[in-house]
């Protein structure tokens, strides 16, 4: 019997190159010819270029050409070009100079001089809903199908905003369920609050640069990004072209959290400026440049009330977001509204969103968008309502946590399967919470314990992707993942259902990825914790055509019906004998039509299509569409379980243990997964504790720019033995049972951490982002806080 | 002219094997030149263009910069000597606990192996504003960006200020002052010996220095009189990251007791000034005492007379206060 | 040629003005030692004037007349005092002598105004104010000649403030109010007992403006102070040094310097130590009428 693959610690195949150095980000590859460019960024958060002088630059040796935003597509509305005139941020590129060496590019760009004519600017969110504040837009801050238009509340809403009441504005977006207001009527205990989550940059270790170079009419693109068939295809769109006509090569990526999900805006100017000085343009983004254009999670102003009935359950939520969007953006808030009604069942709730235009940097998903703020920010006013009902907080969570039968959000959507319960058990189990939870405000010196739990979802999976695979006459498997590769496994570990199908040893399979003239199916976007759903499923069901068509090939060759031939081992063995499967290899080729790939499946995707085509007659081909179907949602959940001490002589807060565990449906890969569990969580952690971004409100221009100043959480920032374990239940709607991990342990670690650090300080909810030692210690020592409980970007 | 950020522009490399010789390389190219220690201050101007010096001089290849050495009275450390070196060496450990222990509280394993002493006590302040390029005062502008009534200040200064309210970015400062150390500031005309505190200076002197040292002078060793060797030593540093951070706040002390009673004391304070802050009124309150509680509770409110928050720091003054008491009170 | 101002990118990368170039103030140094050196020896090379003494004494001319009233003293030394603070706190920093300077500075620079508004109503309201702002063009291009030839004949003599001494008074006051009023502004800028400091209340434009015209005003302070002091050593000036000290001149030299129409005093023409006086003339202070040191 072959081994057993699904569950196993299997090193993936790109561990050796990364670790040795010879694994090739997008910085690392060069062409003949090849040529640096630099861009030039917006010194201003909202300008409008009057002018550029370019001569001196032009005239420098060695410098060759200059793109700038006429020569880049553009579109209507609140949409993002590649390099602009009118810059809504500060660092958004305004052109870019291409030289034979980076240093040359670069003292080209400091030669320009640019006449930039200073607009008005809108920095926090919620300011510039005041009457008469200015807009990102000169045109206005919102953007429907009439075009632009202005959206401000009234007077009387920041009146109300101002005395500390709780606000009753019109929002663009609302949906209610239930009847509110006859539920705060009945409940035992309201909570309200203001919560302020702040927006932080993505961070990601590699930063977006690319290369690119054109032969004839082919352009040969290196990026930096999360996916790799998607992303040659929103390449394409962008560049208006045949997607056939790219050659598109992404083999590593060194993080993207959502910043770099189906490509990057930038990736257009190397291809644009190559095309225009007919040399290969290599565009290395710094550190600094990665902060501007790199992405940033929405911040959040919001206001919440919770109803409790008197045994601890949420009855009622009224939920009013405020979201910062950037110039061109984003859609947590929505995601938001929908995670707090799947977290907390109220069964009655009120939503309201407003997305508001802003002059900071680019907004994007970044793991667990939209739901990592809100859980961080309402589990511990969850935990507040157990204090305040006497009831404990490990039993609040369960009794609010959703189970099967759950319908969320305003159209009622259910998943797939829900265990998360489950999986506070499992937690509650592993970290004792009894004995834990007794530790709760003990005192030792000037530190005071606090104890919290996370409870975290996210969307983790998608269905209809295609998967594509060729046995080749050499007896391998030869997986084509059309996902990218940022660091997850996901490109090999999904591969394990068709390599266990086949009854193949993993020695004998090869992953094929991360260069579309290898031919890569149609894939889902590498992003929103998909890819172990959508992909397992898509490769068993390569695997099952594989498989079908392996027995097909050796009851033709050997006699027999195709259904007794059984394989294991790397050979076909039935009635009429054995062969291997490079002999069936061999044989497919020779029978062709659908075997070798000359006859493909009729329900795969056009972009499926001519990739499978390049395989044709390579071997004997699997390929197949996702056809499982389902009902309902996809979500994986994680519970985080945190004990924290906090000194409150000088507010710091030192994390003591974690424990994570997950509801992700079937471990493909114990190791992995627990590197997700814990990164993610980690990851919440600094957004919760120790990361921030800071705008100076007089220039409007970010601060916290460098990886020290940001401060995200690194090894020696954490206990070394953290925790974490998954409670296993395959979901009965996907073949293999796996979901996605990515995400959900972003709002675990984060919402711990608030909790624990509430419990620490006897109940008392700060409800912002970051618990910083000074906010934490102005609390203790009963000094007022510098800033508005609303403001946005400070600290 | 556009701002380009993370590129080092071109300089001439010069890697003297000498005190001598990198003196007369100071003297010759003065303000364009620019003495390189471990890098970490440094680099990250040049990555950023703003400081472009025409020549940087490498102290890395001087040996007798260097290593940790008994002298008659104390220990002498080598200006070169990394922080690791520092924090493992077992006569600083054993002796002058507080300086390892500094030494270890500086950013990360790696950082601490690249960095020196030197280049730890004469790093330059990391107000955002300033290492922006802003053309603040002290970069020779007329305006303090980070004092501004809306500025992003809460990692500035709360005491010392004048026209700038950047505070003193370095751990093993503080130690030093509360060990005596003397620092071995050494020119073409000759070494000058200036007491640890004195070495640093506020915006009140010369705006756009940190430290006594001009461009022609050279720190080339650290001394630690005997005086306070086996003292009772309290280190603390408060940051927001556990790892990698600079101070919000930290404190160092040394104690000389007689029984129980303290006889001697030196307190420094860092992050609250663009100079560490030997606190003399303080030290001067708890010499006699116990380290008791009324003690250190009186020592904490000494120590913040005269602090004024800036609009985002108020949080500095508890912060100090308690810390002082706490460096107190680990005598009791 | 160097430029005169220095500028600097600001956080807009905008080219903002930021001050004057430092290299005025160096020059202005240079240029002060060249005129007093100039000065002392083309005044060497110069005949010495014949300044006979008046055979006869007018009747009624005292032998002590007051030049300047203690209250004016006491403005003119307070005021020596401040300006010099704020020179010295000024530019010694540039120069490389470091010290606190800005407390000083500011302390000096209110003083200086506390001296200046007392000098303005001292003078409006006690004073002959109009005989400091007499203008002649006549007289002007007499002393011109007189300076550009010895042999030229000597200016007429001037009433109680020589024509010297008047352009002097008028180069200073608009010097002095131009970095008063500019100064006033920086110190929003700067945190003092009374306010919190504000950058932004003008914008980065305005404010260049502000420096460059607060440091051009130095920098001519530096010129005007120095051309002061060094007239006020000279020994054919001392006696009018000594006037500043003791208040008084003696009847020779009001009888050699001053034409006596143009300042009157003793008798019923003016006012005298002896007789005190009217409201013209020397004697514009009765309150401190009598020069005490004698």
């Amino acid at each position: 019997m072959a081994e057993k693959l699904i569950g196993t610690d299997i090193a993936p195949p790109d561990l050796h190159a990364k670790i040795t150095g010879r694994a090739k980000y997008a910085e690392d590859f060069r062409a003949p010819g090849m040529v640096f460019a630099k861009l030039l960024l917006s010194p201003m958060p909202h300008a409008r270029v009057r002018d550029i002088d370019a001569s001196r630059a032009l005239a420098m040796p060695g410098v060759i050409d200059i793109l700038t935003a006429d020569e880049v597509p553009s579109r209507e509305g609140p949409r993002e070009a590649a390099l602009t005139n009118h810059p809504r941020y500060e660092g958004e590129p305004i052109l870019a100079v291409a030289a034979v060496d980076e240093e040359t590019a670069a003292a080209a760009i400091e030669a320009i001089r640019v006449d930039f004519e200073p607009l008005p600017f809108a920095i926090d969110p919620l300011e510039s809903l005041r009457p008469g504040s200015p807009n990102a837009y000169v045109e206005g801050n919102q953007y429907g199908q009439e075009g632009w238009s202005e959206y401000k509340w009234t007077a009387a809403d920041f009146a109300a905003i101002d005395r500390g009441e709780f606000p009753d504005p019109e929002c663009p977006v609302e949906w209610s369920k239930g009847d509110v207001e006859a539920a705060f009527a009945e409940s035992e205990l309201i909570l309200e609050e203001t919560i302020v989550h702040q927006s932080l940059t993505h961070h990601p270790m590699e930063p977006r640069t690319n290369m690119a170079y054109w032969e004839n009419d082919r352009l040969y693109a290196f990026v930096s990004t999360q996916s790799t068939q998607a992303t040659k295809f929103a390449l394409a769109g962008a560049l208006e072209m045949d997607p056939e006509d790219i050659t598109f090569v992404s083999e590593y990526c060194g993080g993207g959290f959502g910043s770099k999900i189906s490509g990057t805006t930038i990736m257009q100017v190397p291809a644009l400026f190559s095309r225009k000085i007919g040399r290969p343009v290599m565009l290395r983004i710094t550190r600094y440049e990665e902060n501007y254009i790199g992405r940033a999670r929405p911040g959040f102003q919001s206001w919440l009330r919770m109803g409790f009935l008197g045994n601890g359950k949420c009855n009622a939520i009224d939920l009013i977001i405020v979201q910062e969007s950037g110039p061109y953006g984003a859609s947590d808030f929505n995601t938001a509204g929908m995670i707090a009604d799947l977290t907390y069942t109220p069964g009655n709730m009120r939503f309201r969103g407003v997305p508001v235009y802003t002059n900071t940097p680019p907004k994007a998903a970044q793991r667990g968008p939209g739901g990592a703020q809100i859980i961080s920010m309402m589990e511990p006013i969850l935990e507040k309502a157990a204090r305040e009902l006497g009831i404990d907080r490990y039993e609040i969570h369960m009794l609010n946590a959703p189970g099967p039968d759950v319908a969320f959000g305003p159209r009622g959507t259910t998943l797939t399967s829900v265990h998360a319960r489950e999986a506070l058990e499992l937690g509650a189990e592993m970290f004792d919470w009894e004995a834990k939870s007794a530790l709760s405000g003990q005192r030792n010196g000037t530190k005071v314990t606090g104890i919290g739990i996370g409870l975290s979802p996210y969307t983790a999976g998608s269905r209809d992707r295609d998967g594509m695979m060729v046995i080749r006459p050499d007896g391998k498997l030869y997986v084509h993942q059309g996902i990218g590769n940022l660091g997850t496994h996901s490109i090999a570990d999904t591969a394990r259902p068709a390599a266990e199908l086949l009854g193949l040893s993993w020695d004998d399979v090869v992953i094929v990825w991360g260069d579309t003239s290898k031919g890569l199916p149609r894939s889902t976007v590498q992003a929103g914790s998909q890819t172990t759903h959508a992909h397992t499923r898509a490769n068993h069901a390569a695997g099952m055509d594989a498989l079908r068509k392996v027995r097909e090939v050796a009851a033709a060759t050997l006699g027999g019906s195709a259904a007794a031939y059984r394989v294991d081992n790397g050979r076909v063995s039935g009635p009429g004998g054995s062969m291997t499967f490079g002999q069936v290899a061999q044989r497919a080729i020779a029978m062709g039509g659908e075997y070798d790939g000359h006859v493909l499946p009729e329900d795969i995707h056009e972009q499926t299509v001519p990739a499978a085509q390049m395989l044709v007659g390579q071997g004997l081909l699997g390929i197949a569409r996702d056809n499982y179907g389902g009902e309902g949602s996809i979500y994986s959940w994680v519970a985080g379980f945190a004990v924290v001490e906090l000194d409150v002589e000088t507010g710091a807060v030192e994390l003591k243990e974690y424990l994570g565990v997950t509801d992700c449906g079937t471990v493909l890969h114990p190791r992995s997964l627990g590197a997700q569990v814990l990164g993610g969580s980690i990851q919440g952690m600094g957004m919760a504790m120790t990361q921030r971004w800071v705008f100076d409100p007089k220039w409007g221009v970010p601060f916290a720019n460098r990886l020290y100043t940001a401060r995200p959480p690194g090894m020696l920032d954490v206990p070394a033995n953290l925790r974490w374990g998954s409670v296993g239940i395959a979901d009965p709607q996907t073949p293999v049972g796996a979901k996605g991990i990515g995400e959900p342990p972003v709002g675990a670690g984060a919402a711990a951490l608030t909790c624990a650090v509430a419990d620490a300080m006897g109940g008392k909810c700060l409800c912002r982002t970051p618990l910083t030692p000074d906010i934490i210690l102005a609390e203790l020592e009963g000094r007022p806080l510098p800033f508005g409980r609303l403001d946005q970007h400070v600290g | 002219m556009a701002k380009i950020r993370d590129m080092i522009p071109a300089f001439e490399l010069l890697q003297p094997t000498s005190v001598e010789a990198a003196l007369d390389l100071m003297d010759e190219h003065r303000e364009e030149g620019w003495v390189l220690a471990g890098g970490l201050d440094s680099f990250d101007w040049f990555k950023d263009r703003i400081k472009r010096p025409s020549a940087v001089i490498d102290l890395g290849g001087i040996e007798e910069l260097k290593g940790i050495r008994e002298v008659a009275n104390g220990v002498e450390i080598g200006a070169m000597t990394s922080l690791t070196a520092i924090e493992r060496d077992e006569r600083i450990r054993s002796r002058f606990s507080i300086v390892a222990d500094a030494a270890h509280h500086v950013a990360t394993p790696q950082i601490r192996n690249q960095g020196t002493i030197g280049g730890n006590v004469s790093q330059d302040t990391r107000c955002w504003y300033y290492r922006s390029g802003w053309p603040c005062y002290r970069a020779g502008g007329n305006t303090c960006y980070a004092a501004a009534p809306q500025a992003m200040n809460r990692e500035h200064c709360i005491m010392g200020r004048s026209r700038c309210v950047a505070v003193n970015p370095s751990d093993t400062a503080p130690a030093l002052i509360a060990v005596d150390a003397k620092m071995i500031v050494e020119n073409s005309g000759g070494p000058r010996v200036f007491d640890a505190e004195d070495f640093f200076i506020g915006p009140s002197i010369d705006i756009t220095r940190m430290t006594v040292m001009g461009p022609r002078d050279l720190l080339t060793r650290i001394q630690i009189p005997a005086t306070w060797a086996d003292a009772d030593f309290y280190y603390e540093k408060v940051r927001d990251r556990g790892s990698w951070d600079f101070q919000l706040v930290s404190v160092a002390a040394a104690f000389r007791k007689s029984g129980n009673t303290i006889q001697e004391a030196r307190i420094a304070v860092n992050g609250v000034a663009p100079y560490p802050v030997r606190l003399e009124a303080v030290e001067r309150r708890i010499v006699g005492s116990t380290g008791d509680e009324a003690t250190a509770q009186a020592a904490g409110e000494i120590a913040i007379r005269g602090a004024q928050a800036l609009r985002h720091n108020d949080y500095k003054i508890p912060m100090m206060r308690n810390l002082v008491r706490r460096a107190v009170r680990s005598v009791a | 040629m160097q430029r005169l101002w220095r500028s600097a990118e600001n956080p807009w990368g905008q080219e903002v003005l930021i001050g004057v170039s430092w290299d005025l103030m160096w020059a202005a140094v240079i240029g002060a030692a060249l005129f007093l050196v100039g000065h002392a020896i083309w005044i060497k090379t110069r005949p010495a004037e014949e300044h006979a003494a008046p055979a006869t004494v007018p009747p009624g001319i005292p032998e002590k007349i007051e030049r300047h009233s203690l209250a004016s003293r006491v403005f003119h030394w307070t005021m020596s005092v401040s300006m010099l603070a704020l020179l010295v706190t000024a530019f010694g920093p540039v120069m490389g002598w470091q010290f606190p300077w800005v407390q000083i500075h500011w302390m000096a620079g209110v003083l200086l105004i506390a001296t200046v508004v007392y000098h303005v109503i001292h003078a409006v309201g006690w004073q002959d104010f109009w005989s400091m702002f007499k203008v002649d063009v006549g007289e002007g291009r007499a002393h011109l000649k007189h300076v550009l030839s010895s042999k030229a004949p000597p200016p007429p003599k001037a009433g109680k403030y020589p024509f010297d001494h008047r352009l002097y008074h008028h180069a200073i006051v608009v010097v002095t109010l131009a970095a008063i009023v500019t100064g006033v502004l920086m110190m929003v800028r700067i945190d003092t007992p009374f306010w919190t400091r504000n950058p932004y209340l003008l914008g980065d434009a305005a404010w260049g403006v502000m420096y460059v015209v607060h440091g051009l005003s130095g920098v001519a302070l530096i010129l005007l102070v120095a051309a002061h002091i060094y007239f006020a050593v000279r020994p054919e000036k001392r006696w009018l040094t000594w006037s500043m000290i003791r208040g008084w001149i003696d009847r020779d030299d009001y009888l050699e310097h001053f034409d006596p129409e143009k300042w009157k005093v003793g008798g019923s023409s003016g006012a005298s130590v002896e007789s005190g006086g009217g409201r013209s003339g020397a004697l514009a202070d009765a309150a401190v009428s009598a020069p005490r040191e004698d």
